[in-house]
């Protein structure tokens, strides 16, 4: 009996132990997570992927490309505008860098260089994914890589202007090991080095890209590429290749300058004739997909006695020299600045959409930025409750090629240049000029591609950063502040290979 | 002598004639009482059971051991029973009405048991360490959760925790032995394994043992390095059926305000900072004074059990009910349990132990996606800094804080959301044991743990125009009103199949247990949320949204565990003890080829006062020594961390910024494939002993134990393409080294007089010992000009503050322009009133590389001083907890972003003027300070965790009534903090290497409670 018993337990024992211990039980694959392996497809999606990473604009966190920091080292602090908001805030970061108090530790020169190695990252894992890539065609694939090219040399580019010598990164991380060790993540390449790169990225997308566009807006296309180029070629001052690549763009017969330089800005010419290069914003699972506090950061802010529900923090307000910069006439200045009604009638400014800005006793900066301004009467938005909207950022436009041609032109003596120049003052309503100088081109420049991120880093380029900033009245160090330091957390991480730009 | 025994025998007997007489003569219902005491010191023992023999009825034993029962004629004998005692039968056919039972202690059973995970183990027999809650001595205090109830109780063991309500303590075990992995220690609650025990009703809990060091927590593997915490819940007892309620009713309060300065004085302080006086208004709004209230808590249980000698059954009801100190903050749970045992027969045994929670949590979290550590700190971060001259809520409009400057109006902060947690929570086992022979058991359990929650969070519409504020304008608006809601299931199952062989040869015993184990754990998350929803909580409900707002997401984990375990004890005539286990651990969560893992252990103990030679002394009654080897690991690391995934759902918008974008992919992670558990390798020695007939017992103990290859996120270089720049990888290793000392005196004074005083304390040190290559890691961000606190590096305490040296302030420009290093001042934008710091690494310039360490938040002591004394009917307990050597850092005072916050009433008299030259506080400033030792400040403190009184009705009172026992009482918990820190609490609980800041802190709180324990 006992024996039995023993027997029975023992075998129910077992059977329970042996069904418990399946071999397969453990292999539970991840929940809800798709990789390359499980969808080749993918590759195609990082691309897109790629694109996403320049909405960016987690400024005091994990990135940004084209955030409030962006804002702030491209417009703030040129003379163009001023920190603006109340005077105590975001002293730090935003307010020291408009006055070049910044240090190593400023947060926005932390989050532009890690927002735009996140995306080199993301471009460089779908240059990765494409490669390995066994379902798309050669020449789909080609066009994909172009495109990919096209951005990491646009971001190169933009981290060569903000922190002159940065670590060239063309690969992914294999894994953990590998970011950690290979110095190629953290050794500085020569600016020389990281501009041929870049050549090589706009050149292999110039080639690659069709002259049509493939996606009916927004992709980068040929002459996408060639304008970015001929862009890098003017800061290296191979004018020669300025000339040519403008040109081509120019006789390729696909762009053209819109009529109404005010509406440049609004949703209604997004992705305009115009429009070389934009990013991308819109609406996505029913929110706002937009870079993060790129209109807000910029709305007209409540002051004074208040009383309204104001548009913004009021960051990023053109400055009185700016306002001086433009001729008498210039249609381009009130399409540039909202100025806030300080006449006394109260009367307040009307926008081009109705919708009235209250008079200076109500609101806290006398100017703000009118391309930065979205409508809630006249746009649509996923959620136009929110102050924060999709506004597309133009990074080129087709005026900038007629400005490089221009330049280039003057500098080598052939072309026209009156004529490039003339068709943007005409638009301004100004009267033409002619036997224009580099001096012309410049105050050109500035008055037309005024609040587009393009004064700082075109000073530091014409060299005269130093002469126009001090005379602006900021404490601008010649020799050091031209470029931003390289953050100091990045430099501990290298564990000392890194080195800092001089001065900070 | 003799004479008067024969005479007393005499007397009695005649005594006992009369008594059989009057029996026979009135043979009916009759009542039996008396009381029973321990045969050797004569003490008396609560709780014994009274069981009519032959039948399922019976009784308990009060507090004083009395006993009172009901016979029928034909009962004629009663059985005492009590767990370490020898049950004695009394013949009471004699019709005594009054009985005395002296209990002989079982010299078998004398000893305490302790559960050591899948089995149990006599205390004098253990080799490794652990120690034993009594569930009594938990109950007693007016706290959620045992853990909170653990502290100062046990020598090794840390508890860290916030004043929310619904909030789960931290629990760290012998030091910080992980940085970035799980560090709570794993709960095993009647045989199912979680991390949580929120759900458990403290009254439920019979006993709470811990296994603290390696060698006793290896038998749980790969989950066993941040300790083990066994908690068996209570059964019936064989008898009559037992009612029994207790409750407790008090009131809350911040156990410590921060004064802030009111109107005048900040006023003039930011006079003094920015040269130009702030607006005069007629507001002086005292913000903390605002947002909290006096909170309220209740709890009450209602416990029904009984059973017979076949089948034991308990019924526990409880409820319990916190209001929060914070405005609109509140928690309430209900508990239910049944617990049932079926001997079918001499060896068949069947039983269920299950509880059932429901727990509504409401606004104890910022948002839907509940985070333990809780997130509704906003607000008091806020009040610090609102200035008093905003006003703060006037005839239905609110201050405009952040018109004024950029600080939310920490009222409205409270008020603007609706969030609301309701979990329900069903835990338990089903266990089968089969004694095929006395010596072999075979046990089967099944247990379950099944969690849903359903998280609503509304947020407000309202306008930063003058329907919300007195005056408009700002940055705290909500244009739209939003409803997101939650929906969180999870269920749990662990299989345990165990066979334990016991058998003795001679002076030899051997216990030997072989098992398996299997466990798999899946998560399923849905979230979906819509804009313009009415503020009437009735149409809290997705349909009645804006469907073009409708967003929607989901996520899922799934994981399993396979083990197979084993453990040998052994021990000779109980004076040779030997335990060694063995368990083989495989987890889903880890790439294949680091899959399995073996974690061994061994302890040995010798007790010498079994030697032959030890009988000739009397010092001790008891002196063990014993020494431990194991190991252990740690896999609480996520479930995808090895994977590369692509990460879906980033929009880019192709067609305008009015048009509908497009979703795309990217890969944000760079992962090391070859991540594999912490493994955590501890010795441990202990002497245990007892002197003066076992009056004073106590225990010291050493221990090391190091962690090879602590997960951590190592911040990877941004040039890498990590988004969030940080890397999880097996690179740190971790050392904790300690003593814990445990000294218990039980005392007597007369006969009504016996008191207990226990005292513990652990002096731990934590070291990092190696980062093999892997970068020091940089924590404790308080974002501002504070990027980072604290660094865990090579040689320092893990999560060390790490900050700027202060060696002064500047009393004049001159100062300034004097205080030069190698390139002219090494502060030249500073002013009179600046800090001076100290230029450590001699470059000329003040930067992070000039930061020094300061410090951690790890206590170098903690200790824990407990008495209980009982006084003819009153009985008295206190709770003394303190922690020494640990540092704390003033992050709210730190995060001073905006020129016109507010600052303590401290700062504003304390600080440097030209009058007042001293040299530790700054001038009047405009804030964005750097991170520097000012804010860094002794930790330490000592707190009265709770003080109870209490008093139990006599028998005579209880005779006139229905009640078997009745006891009231008064408690007080967090009576009084002794501390040197200025802030609302030296407690600050956090991750490693973010611990020890006090931001947005729910301060603890005190609490004063009457209440009652009627037994019916």
């Amino acid at each position: 009996m006992t024996m039995r018993k023993i027997y029975i337990a023992s075998l129910t024992f077992v059977l329970l132990t042996v069904l418990s211990c399946k071999d397969s039980f453990l292999d539970v694959p991840v929940q809800g997570g798709v990789t390359i392996d499980s969808d080749p497809n993918l590759a195609q999606s990082l691309v897109g992927g790629v694109y996403a990473g320049l909405l960016q604009g987690d400024s005091w966190g994990d990135g940004d490309v084209h955030g409030f920091a962006f804002i702030s080292v491209t417009s703030i602090m040129s003379d163009d505008a001023d920190k603006g908001s109340t005077a105590s805030d975001q002293l730090n970061p935003v307010g020291d860098l408009d006055d070049f108090n910044h240090t190593s530790t400023n947060k926005f020169a932390e989050t532009l260089w890690s927002g735009h190695y996140n995306s080199i990252g993301a471009a460089n894992q779908a240059l990765k994914a494409l490669s390995n890539s066994t379902v798309l065609t050669d020449a789909v694939k080609n066009q994909y890589v172009a495109e990919v090219r096209f951005l990491r040399g646009y971001l190169y580019f933009n981290l060569v202007r903000m922190y002159g010598k940065v670590p060239l990164v063309l690969n992914v991380a294999k894994d953990a090991e590998d970011a950690a060790t290979n110095p190629v993540f953290a050794t500085r390449a020569s600016v020389a080095d990281v501009y041929t790169a870049i050549i090589a990225d706009l050149q292999f997308a110039a080639e690659n890209l069709d002259v049509a566009l493939l996606a009916p807006h927004g992709h980068a296309n040929k002459g996408t590429a060639q304008s970015m180029l001929a862009k890098v070629y003017m800061y290296q001052q191979n004018w020669q290749q300025v000339f040519d690549l403008t040109n081509e763009v120019i006789t390729s017969n696909q762009y053209s300058l819109i009529a109404d330089y005010a509406s440049l800005w609004r949703q209604s010419e997004d992705f305009s004739p115009e429009s070389i290069f934009e990013i991308g914003t819109g609406k996505f699972n029913n929110a706002n997909l937009k870079i993060d506090n790129y209109t807000v950061s910029q709305g007209p802010r409540t002051g004074g006695s208040g009383g309204w529900d104001d548009l913004g923090w009021g960051f990023n307000d053109p400055t009185v020299n700016l306002v001086n910069a433009y001729e008498p006439g210039d249609l381009r200045k009130n399409a540039t600045i909202i100025f806030i009604n300080n006449s006394g009638d109260h009367k307040g400014t009307p926008l081009w959409d109705g919708f009235r800005v209250p008079s200076s006793d109500s609101v806290q900066n006398l100017r703000y930025n009118y391309k930065a301004y979205t409508s809630k009467l006249k746009e649509t938005f996923a959620n136009a409750a929110d102050k924060d909207r999709p506004k597309n950022v133009r990074i080129m436009r087709y005026a900038e090629v007629l400005l490089m041609n221009a330049e280039a032109a003057v500098h080598l003596g052939q072309g026209d240049p009156d004529g490039k120049i003339n068709l943007l003052r005409d638009r301004a309503d100004l009267t033409p000029k002619s036997g224009v100088t580099i001096d012309d081109i410049w105050q050109e420049r500035r008055v037309e591609l005024a609040m587009e991120h393009d004064r700082f880093w075109d000073l530091v380029r014409q060299g005269r950063a130093a002469e126009v900033m001090q005379a602006s009245g900021k404490h601008f160090q010649q020799g050091k502040h031209e470029l931003l330091p390289v953050p100091n957390s990045e430099i501990q991480l290298s564990g000392g290979l890194l080195d800092q730009n001089p001065g900070y | 002598m003799r004479f008067r025994m024969r005479k007393l025998l005499l007397i009695n007997l005649l005594g006992l004639i009369g008594v059989l007489w009057s029996a026979t003569a009135f043979a009916q219902v009759r009542t039996v009482e008396g009381s029973v005491v321990d045969a050797t010191d004569k003490t008396a023992l609560p709780g014994v059971n009274v069981v009519i023999s032959g039948t399922n009825k019976g009784t308990a034993t009060d507090g004083d051991g009395k006993f009172r029962i009901e016979l029928q004629p034909n009962e004629n004998s009663l059985a005492f029973s009590f767990i370490g005692y020898q049950t004695q039968t009394v013949d009471v056919t004699n019709a005594q009405t009054v009985i005395y039972v002296d209990l002989a202690p079982d010299t078998q059973q004398l000893q305490e048991v302790i559960v050591v995970g899948y089995g149990e183990q006599k205390k004098s027999d253990i080799t490794g360490a652990t120690a034993n809650i009594k569930g009594e001595e938990l109950a007693r205090q007016p706290v959620l959760t045992a853990t909170q109830a653990m502290q100062g109780k046990v020598a090794g063991v840390q508890i860290i925790s916030s004043g929310q309500p619904g909030s789960s303590p931290q629990i760290r075990i012998r030091g910080v032995s992980t940085a970035l992995s799980g560090t709570t220690a794993l709960y095993v609650v009647d045989g199912v394994l979680t991390d949580d025990i929120t759900n458990i009703n403290t009254a439920d809990i019979v006993d709470m043992n811990i296994l603290k060091d390696a060698s006793a927590a290896a038998i749980y593997g790969s989950r066993g390095a941040n300790g083990v915490v066994i908690i068996t819940t209570k059964k019936g007892q064989a008898g009559g059926i037992k009612v029994s309620y207790n409750n407790n009713i008090g009131f809350r309060q911040a156990a410590n305000m921060v004064k802030m300065a009111n109107a005048r004085e900040y006023s003039n302080y930011i006079q003094a900072a920015t040269g130009a006086a702030p607006a005069q208004t007629p507001y002086d709004t005292d913000w903390y004074g605002t947002i909290t209230r006096p909170g309220f808590a209740q709890q009450h249980n209602l416990s029904i059990s009984g059973g017979t000698e076949k089948a034991t059954h308990l019924l526990n009801i409880g409820y319990l009910n916190e209001k929060g100190i914070l405005k609109n903050n509140s928690f309430r749970r209900l508990t239910l349990r049944l617990n049932e045992e079926y001997k079918l027969t001499s060896w068949l045994k069947v039983g269920l132990l299950s509880s059932y929670g429901n727990s509504d949590n409401q606004n104890g979290f910022g948002n839907v996606d509940v985070d333990p550590n809780g997130a509704i700190g906003g607000a008091y971060n806020d009040a610090y800094r609102a200035a008093p001259t905003v006003a703060n809520y006037v005839d239905g409009r609110y201050g405009n804080t952040s018109g004024y400057q950029n600080v939310g109006n920490p009222l409205l902060d409270l008020m603007d959301n609706d969030i609301r947690v309701n979990e329900n929570r069903l835990q338990g086992s089903t266990y089968i044991e089969v004694k095929p022979v006395s010596w072999i058991t075979l046990r089967s359990s099944i247990g379950g743990d099944f969690r849903n929650s359903l998280n609503r969070g509304y947020f407000y519409q309202f306008n930063a125009d003058q329907n919300t504020f007195l005056i408009s304008g700002g940055n705290q608006y909500s244009n739209v009103s939003n409803l997101t809601v939650k929906s969180i299931q999870s269920f749990r199952w662990v299989w345990d199949n165990t066979v334990t062989l016991n058998k003795k040869f001679g002076l030899h015993e051997f216990t030997l247990l072989a098992g398996t184990t299997a466990e798999q754990y899946h998560y399923q998350a849905l979230t979906g949320s819509r804009n313009g929803v009415g503020p009437d909580p009735n149409l809290w409900y997705l349909t009645t949204g804006n469907a073009n707002s409708s967003q929607n997401d989901g996520t899922g984990d799934k994981w399993a565990r396979n083990s197979y375990l084993t453990r040998l004890n052994y021990n000779y005539d109980g004076r040779y003890l030997l335990t060694a286990t063995l368990r083989r651990d495989g987890s889903s969560r880890l790439p294949g080829a680091n899959r399995w893992q073996i974690y061994p252990s061994v302890g040995v103990g010798w007790m010498l006062t079994r030697e032959g030679f030890m009988q000739n002394q009397n010092i001790f009654d008891m002196l063990k020594i014993r020494g431990s080897y194991g190991k252990v690991g740690n896999d609480q690391i996520p479930t995808d961390a090895y994977t590369s995934k692509v990460d879906l759902n980033h929009g880019y918008g192709f067609n305008g910024s009015g048009n509908t974008a497009d979703g795309f992919g990217q890969i944000r992670q760079v992962i090391d494939p070859s991540i594999t558990w912490e493994t955590t390798v501890e010795y441990d020695g202990a002497v245990e002993f007892g002197l003066l007939q076992n009056r004073l017992t106590g225990e010291v103990n050493f221990y090391d134990k190091r962690v090879n290859n602590a997960l951590i996120d190592i911040n990877s270089r941004r040039t890498a393409g990590d988004f969030d720049h940080s890397i999880f990888r097996n690179v740190m290793e971790i050392q904790n080294r300690g003593l814990e000392i445990l000294l218990t005196w039980k005392g007597k004074a007369g006969n009504e007089f016996s008191y207990t005083i226990s005292g513990n304390a652990t002096f731990n040190q934590n070291k990092v010992l190696a980062l093999n290559g892997g970068q020091a890691i940089l924590g404790g961000s308080i974002g501002a000009s504070q990027n980072f606190t604290t660094l865990s590096d090579n040689g320092q305490p893990v999560g060390s503050f790490y900050v700027l040296k202060t060696i002064g302030v500047f009393n004049t420009g001159a100062d300034v322009a004097n205080y030069v290093g190698k390139e002219g001042p090494i502060q030249p934008t500073a002013h009179a009133g600046d800090f001076k710091y100290q230029d450590t690494n001699g470059d000329g310039h003040i930067d992070d590389n000039d930061r020094v360490f300061a410090g951690s938040y790890q206590p170098k002591v903690y200790m824990g001083l407990n008495f209980s004394a009982n006084y003819k009917a009153f009985d008295f307990a206190l709770a003394i907890y303190g922690n020494l050597g640990n540092q704390v850092y003033n992050g709210k005072r730190a995060v001073r972003i905006n020129g016109l916050d507010n600052v303590e009433k401290s700062v504003v008299y304390d600080r440097w003027t030209s009058q007042n030259q001293n040299q530790k506080n700054p001038g009047a400033n405009t804030g964005n300070q750097l991170a520097s030792d000012y804010y860094v400040s002794s930790g330490s403190f000592a707190r009265i965790n709770n003080i109870t009184v209490g008093y139990t009705f006599p028998d005579s009172f209880l005779n006139r009534t229905r009640l078997t026992s009745f006891r009231v009482f008064a408690t007080s918990q967090n009576t009084f903090t002794l501390k040197k820190y200025s802030g609302f609490t030296a407690e600050l609980p956090g991750s490693p290497t973010n611990s020890g800041i006090e931001l947005s802190t729910y301060p603890t709180t005190r609490t004063i409670a009457v209440g009652v324990n009627v037994g019916f």
